[in-house]
């Protein structure tokens, strides 16, 4: 008998608890123990000068919940565990579930922010009216390849980089340019004469639909009027249809596509050539001069376009006319309510977190060190001043 | 057989040398497609065993995880993410799941028999993918709010048919004389249910729980928009911080259960698409811990129904 009571009040408790967790919905922080201050600083993070907390929130108690883009997640989870030392009453989780995903959630209002490569559509403005969308940081795609030499290097001289030219890289994804010993590549490697082979190049593009994908597809279109599969999230490879084209599934399935085909060539976020240590191309930018993928040659394409912005904070980046400008490179962003968000303590804690990401030294740095390019002054003022405006009940968030 | 003439009986010897080899030979083949069957598992065991054990230390299992580039760090709020997510389930489908199965053994040829057992078919079928965008339109939407509490009531759903169906199964194996000698002696049926039928089934059913319960640990696809993942949960620092401010424990544990949480297979595939080399090993690492969890549980199961026949003979 005494194991059924027990079982009688396990169950009873189960109800009791659901009905309390769907009660509990907003999670709001209104307990105030004990303050802040007493936390211990010690984080990696450089202590910020915090802002006017006049009610002490209780360690931990301001849950944000984000979720969107996976392109920008490690740097969003170098900072949110960096915040927890800045701030300690606030817990920041990011998930990367990818950016059509994020913009869903923020439209349903099932996370707090949102993390998006791709631009908001006007529909999903229909249906968000109040979106608004920040850019934090950029980064570069860098087109990778995995060459099988004609023959070896002499030993002790490095292994040259190779260079391609914007319409080369159009070429080849198009299908004209089939083989590594093509004039065209030739021609902006003199120096590889010799050594590129005679093989038929594979091009590996991703078979997910991804912010990348947009990224690298846009910055074709821009290069030359020959390609005409158009710049979107997932397109009809020309490569394809020509038989030399296989799909990865996100970076990760690319870079090891490339790491394993010989002879292939494919294109990923920088951080992943950098990691996978794969062999990256230079290219001949729009203004003639050859540039490598890093952090100043991505500083310089968003310079290029630091006017650029539309009224909804979203830019193009592709394709810089700058002489050390990456060309290939996007903009990644978050995306908020701006009127109707209806925890007023938690809407100040997010744009607290976004000022300190886009203004610490220690935040940028963090960024830098992961391969992304923090804003120029002039863009990151403009997100700072569009920041200011986000209202909560009627009230500006930010004092 | 003394009617056989000595011409049969030579003919019979032939005969039993040609079945016995060709017995020799059907027992070679299915041992050898037995050990090519087995080859895989040892295999996959070896070979998680040899990557995650590289990586796992005791701060694997006590520490939350480290944004890439910063050392160190473990999984600890997917292994209690895991854990939570499992009971959670096994709260939500093993008793609805028992009673349905118990209506479908016992009146199968009825509409309602036939269809609990036609729909628990159909919902075996449905792509778990379907079952976590289900959960987020009719409780994430609603609530506001990925959580713990919609990560654990998709994984039920899941569940829900392994445990109907083996349940059904088990309970057809009692002998039939068991229920009838009960309900003679006037035990009502819910008695006779209760107390005859389901221990007398109760190997079969842990069985049938654990084969859910792996089936549930093991899922990714339904806790993306359930669940979503969380880096930050800790069950003793919310306990924690719950209770000094005050709280009562009902609301502390709303609290846990109404936020996102992680799991090893979600943490799994998150970190084996990252491109820093540390977060490959962790995956590794996560591999080798959800699926010793998962054997062990197994085994614990298994050497408790061995205890548990040995005192019931004793």
């Amino acid at each position: 008998m005494s194991k059924k009571m027990i079982l009688a009040i396990a169950s009873l408790s189960v109800v009791g608890l659901m009905l309390s967790a769907c009660g509990s919905a907003t999670q709001s922080a209104t307990e105030t123990v004990a303050p802040a201050g007493s936390a211990t600083n010690t984080g990696p993070a450089t202590a910020v000068a915090q802002t006017a907390t006049n009610t002490p929130l209780a360690l931990g108690s301001v849950k944000i919940n984000g979720a969107g883009a996976t392109f920008p997640l490690p740097v969003y989870s170098a900072w949110t565990y960096a915040y927890k030392y800045v701030d300690p009453s606030v817990v920041i989780n990011y998930q990367g579930i990818g950016s059509g995903g994020g913009k869903k959630a923020i439209i349903d209002g099932t996370v707090d922010f949102a993390g998006s490569d791709s631009l908001v559509t006007d529909a999903e403005y229909a249906s968000g009216k109040d979106l608004q969308m920040y850019p934090m940081v950029a980064g570069a795609v860098a087109p990778v390849y995995n060459i099988k030499w004609a023959k070896d290097f002499p030993t002790g001289t490095p292994v040259p980089v190779l260079v391609l030219d914007r319409q080369t890289l159009v070429d080849i994804y198009n299908a004209k340019v089939t083989k590594w010993n093509d004039p065209e590549l030739v021609t902006t490697n003199p120096g590889l004469k010799d050594y590129l082979p005679a093989a038929t190049i594979t091009a590996v593009h991703r078979s997910d639909g991804s912010g990348t994908t947009e990224i690298f597809t846009k910055s074709l279109t821009s290069f030359s009027a020959d390609w005409t599969a158009g710049g979107a999230t997932a397109v009809e490879w020309p490569v394809d249809k020509a038989g030399n084209g296989i799909g990865g599934k996100g970076n990760q399935g690319v870079a090891a596509a490339v790491i394993n085909t010989p002879n292939s060539i494919g294109y990923v976020e920088l951080a992943y050539a950098i990691s996978n240590t794969m062999s990256y191309a230079s290219m001949v930018n729009k203004a003639g001069n050859t540039v490598v993928a890093n952090s100043s040659s991505l500083t310089s394409a968003m310079g290029d376009f630091a006017n650029g912005f539309t009224d909804k904070l979203t830019a193009t980046i592709v394709d810089a006319p700058g002489a050390g400008s990456w060309p290939i490179a996007g903009y990644t962003y978050l995306v908020l309510h701006t009127q109707s968000m209806t925890d007023c303590v938690k809407a100040e804690k997010i744009l607290e977190f976004i000022r300190w990401a886009l203004t610490d030294p220690a935040a940028g740095q963090q960024a830098s060190n992961l391969g992304y390019s923090v804003l120029p002054a002039a863009v990151r003022d403009s997100v700072l001043a569009k920041l200011g405006a986000v209202t909560c009940k009627g009230n500006l968030v930010l004092k | 057989m003394t009617l056989e003439s000595p011409h049969g009986h030579i003919q019979a010897r032939r005969g039993y040398a040609r079945r016995k080899a060709s017995s020799t030979v059907m027992l070679i083949l299915t041992g050898l497609t037995t050990t090519l069957a087995l080859i895989p598992l040892f295999w996959i065991i070896g070979y998680v065993v040899y990557q995650g054990g590289k990586y796992i230390d005791w701060s694997f299992f006590t520490q939350l995880p480290r944004p890439p580039g910063v050392a160190g760090g473990g999984v600890l709020n997917a292994i209690e993410g895991t854990v939570l997510l499992v009971i959670l389930s096994s709260i939500f489908a093993i008793p609805p799941g028992v009673l349905a199965a118990f209506y479908a053994a016992y009146y199968p040829n009825t509409p309602l028999g036939i269809a609990v057992r036609f729909s628990t078919d159909v919902l075996s079928g449905v792509p778990s993918i379907i079952i976590g965008l289900f959960l987020y339109a009719v409780v994430v939407k609603v609530q506001g709010h990925f959580s713990a509490l919609a990560g654990g009531m998709a994984l039920a759903i899941l569940m829900l048919p392994v445990i109907i169906r083996t349940t059904e199964e088990m309970l057809k194996l009692v002998p039939p004389a068991l229920r009838e000698a009960s309900l003679a002696l006037g035990a009502p049926e819910w008695k006779t249910s209760l107390s005859v039928v389901l221990p007398a089934a109760a190997n079969g059913l842990i069985t049938g729980f654990l084969l859910g319960l792996a089936r549930a640990s093991g899922e990714t696809a339904p806790l993306l928009f359930t669940a979503l993942g969380n880096e930050y949960f800790d069950f003793a620092a919310q306990v924690r911080s719950g209770l000094a401010s005050g709280q009562n424990p009902f609301a502390i544990l709303a609290g846990i259960l109404g936020q996102p949480v992680d799991s090893l297979p979600l943490t799994l595939w998150k970190y084996a698409q990252q491109p820093y080399p540390e977060r490959t090993h962790q995956a590794w690492a996560a591999a080798l811990v959800l699926m010793a969890l998962v054997l062990s549980t197994n085994i614990a199961a298994r050497l408790w129904i061995v205890f548990r026949q040995r005192r019931m003979k004793g």
